[in-house]
């Protein structure tokens, strides 16, 4: 093995159990979300029925609203808004990802050169192994960092992208891992998902301000029960936006290590993988002020950032104070390697 | 009482219908990927011919492969035709030894090698040898999804309720014992 493992001791990867493990995360933090969304619905309906009836007990109005004798108006509004709002979402995403980027499309016989050829019939092979119906569109953004992103948010509306640089640094096998990886993404809907997710909060965010201001500047004379409410909302006017930037981070990291377990699925080696994974870290730490140039140049970079195999961030780069783990996208490189198999040799 | 058991008969009937579809999804992903690598085959002839066409410019790299590919070629379609699997496996597995063997010629001439089309053709091998393998990985792959859900508890229930339309036996895509041992035994001689 190359030098660039001396760290590492190399096993094989047991993707079966890391891709039913993180499912069952992910099922975990989807089915919190709604469970929160839902609950935020009742808070607005129990607000407002007991601002009307100020003798009755809250658990009997609560009682009767998940019951339907009494209709909660607002849990079925904040319902329907997040329907519409993630149906546009959806519906424009694809053209939003690569906004301010210098890309060009390649096609099976639009290839420019040897290297192009060699990138689109890399993702044609994984596309075989993955059994996807359809050929993702394939993108080449002219930038010198390495990095790579996936989106879509079916099979059909597919596309990868891949910077220059990423194209020009690793070998066909390091290529081939990085793009099963997104591919990865691909088929198991990861889009979808981090789309649904981020759509959600970000309404759970401002149904839950909108009804703070309610409370802090409507009639603030409520008595007995109705009391107990307005704390609740005020503690979760604060709460919540934490709550569900964890829930966020932990869900796309879940997406990550499961993608670069689906990869190990596709090729049927791990070592490939943690390559070029290695390769984009110690790229990014060596170039680091030239690339946080580079990611800076690019505007709405912020749209990719969690769609990249390998966030920015990572690196230090676009040096936001306190890049810990538990407020980053992706896992570390030394947990997403041990997880396919190469762990730190102590 | 008697709307708790009819409910609870409904959401089974929903979940019987569920695993049933899911069954029938997988039963038909086995079936394209199996149509898939033969897909693949074909694919692969038809870069080989192109192949072997370019290269005989440069060399004298043997009239005669291009017959061996063609008569291999056709012994690989009718075992197929007459259902004899081993026999169009051993045919397919042999274009493939030739290939290697192709592989060889480019490093072997520098001319070749520097030369800008040949580099696209050896590109062009290696990705059709891939996609090739890879079919055949999704194949085995999808047969594994579908046995493993179809001995599962609840759904191998299910199953033998429509036994008929839900238990299919696939073979996965496989070398027999003695090409195995060829394949082990092989050793590359510079």
């Amino acid at each position: 093995m190359t030098k660039l493992f001396n760290k590492y001791g190399a096993t094989t990867a047991n993707w079966r159990a890391s891709l039913r493990r993180n499912h069952r995360r992910t099922f975990f933090v989807i089915g919190l979300f709604f469970l929160i969304y839902l609950a935020l619905g009742i808070l607005i309906d129990l607000y407002i029925y007991s601002g009307s009836n100020l003798e009755v007990p809250l658990s009997r109005i609560f009682m009767a609203l998940i019951t339907f004798q009494v209709i909660p108006y607002a849990t079925l509004i904040t319902a329907a808004v997040a329907l519409v709002s993630l149906w546009v979402t959806f519906a424009f995403h694809n053209k939003l990802i690569l906004l301010g980027a210098e890309y060009h499309q390649v096609m099976a016989d639009t290839a420019r050169d040897h290297d192009e050829q060699q990138l689109y019939n890399v993702i044609e092979e994984m596309k075989v192994a993955a059994g996807l119906q359809f050929m993702p569109k394939v993108f080449i953004i002219e930038a010198d960092y390495m990095n790579a992103f996936a989106s879509g948010y079916s099979e059909k509306s597919a596309m990868v992208a891949i910077t220059r640089g990423l194209m020009n640094k690793l070998n066909r096998d390091e290529l081939q891992a990085v793009m099963a990886h997104e591919l990865s993404h691909i088929r198991h809907m990861d889009i979808k998902l981090t789309l649904m997710a981020t759509v959600l909060a970000n309404i759970m965010l401002i149904v839950i301000d909108v009804l703070f201001w309610g409370v802090f500047f409507g009639r603030n004379q409520r008595e007995g029960s109705g009391n107990w409410l307005v704390i609740v909302i005020i503690v979760l006017r604060f709460v919540l936006p934490l709550i569900t930037v964890l829930l966020m981070l932990f869900l796309s990291r879940t997406r990550e290590y499961m993608a670069d377990a689906g990869a190990v699925e596709l090729m049927r080696t791990n070592e490939p993988l943690a390559r070029a994974l290695l390769k984009i870290h110690n790229d990014h730490e060596t170039n680091k002020e030239q690339y946080a140039q580079d990611y800076a140049k690019t505007p709405h970079e912020s749209v990719r950032r969690e769609a990249y195999i390998f966030d920015p961030m990572r690196a230090g780069i676009e040096a936001k104070s306190a890049v810990s783990d538990f407020f980053s996208t992706h896992p570390g490189i030394k947990k997403r390697l041990s997880a396919i198999g190469f762990t730190l040799k102590s | 009482m008697w709307i708790v058991i009819l409910i609870l008969l409904i959401a089974l009937g929903a979940y019987i219908v569920m695993i049933y579809n899911q069954l029938i999804r997988m039963i038909e992903a086995v079936n394209n990927n199996e149509k898939e690598i033969d897909i693949q085959l074909d694919r692969r002839y038809k870069v080989f011919e192109s192949l072997i066409n370019v290269v005989r410019k440069y060399m004298d790299y043997e009239k005669s492969t291009l017959k061996d590919v063609v008569a291999l070629r056709n012994q690989a379609q009718q075992s197929k035709a007459s259902g004899d699997v081993k026999g169009h496996m051993g045919a397919e597995n042999k274009i493939s030894s030739i290939l290697s063997g192709l592989n060889v010629v480019f490093e072997n001439y520098p001319d070749l090698k520097a030369n800008q089309n040949a580099m696209q053709l050896q590109e062009e091998i290696v990705s059709t040898e891939n996609k090739l393998a890879y079919a055949k990985q999704a194949f085995n792959d999808s047969i594994e999804r579908y046995n493993a859900t179809k001995k599962s508890f609840f759904q191998s229930m299910v199953v033998s309720l429509f036994s008929g339309k839900l238990d299919f036996k696939f073979t996965y895509w496989q070398l027999d014992q003695d090409k195995i041992q060829e394949q082990e035994d092989y050793k590359v001689e510079l």
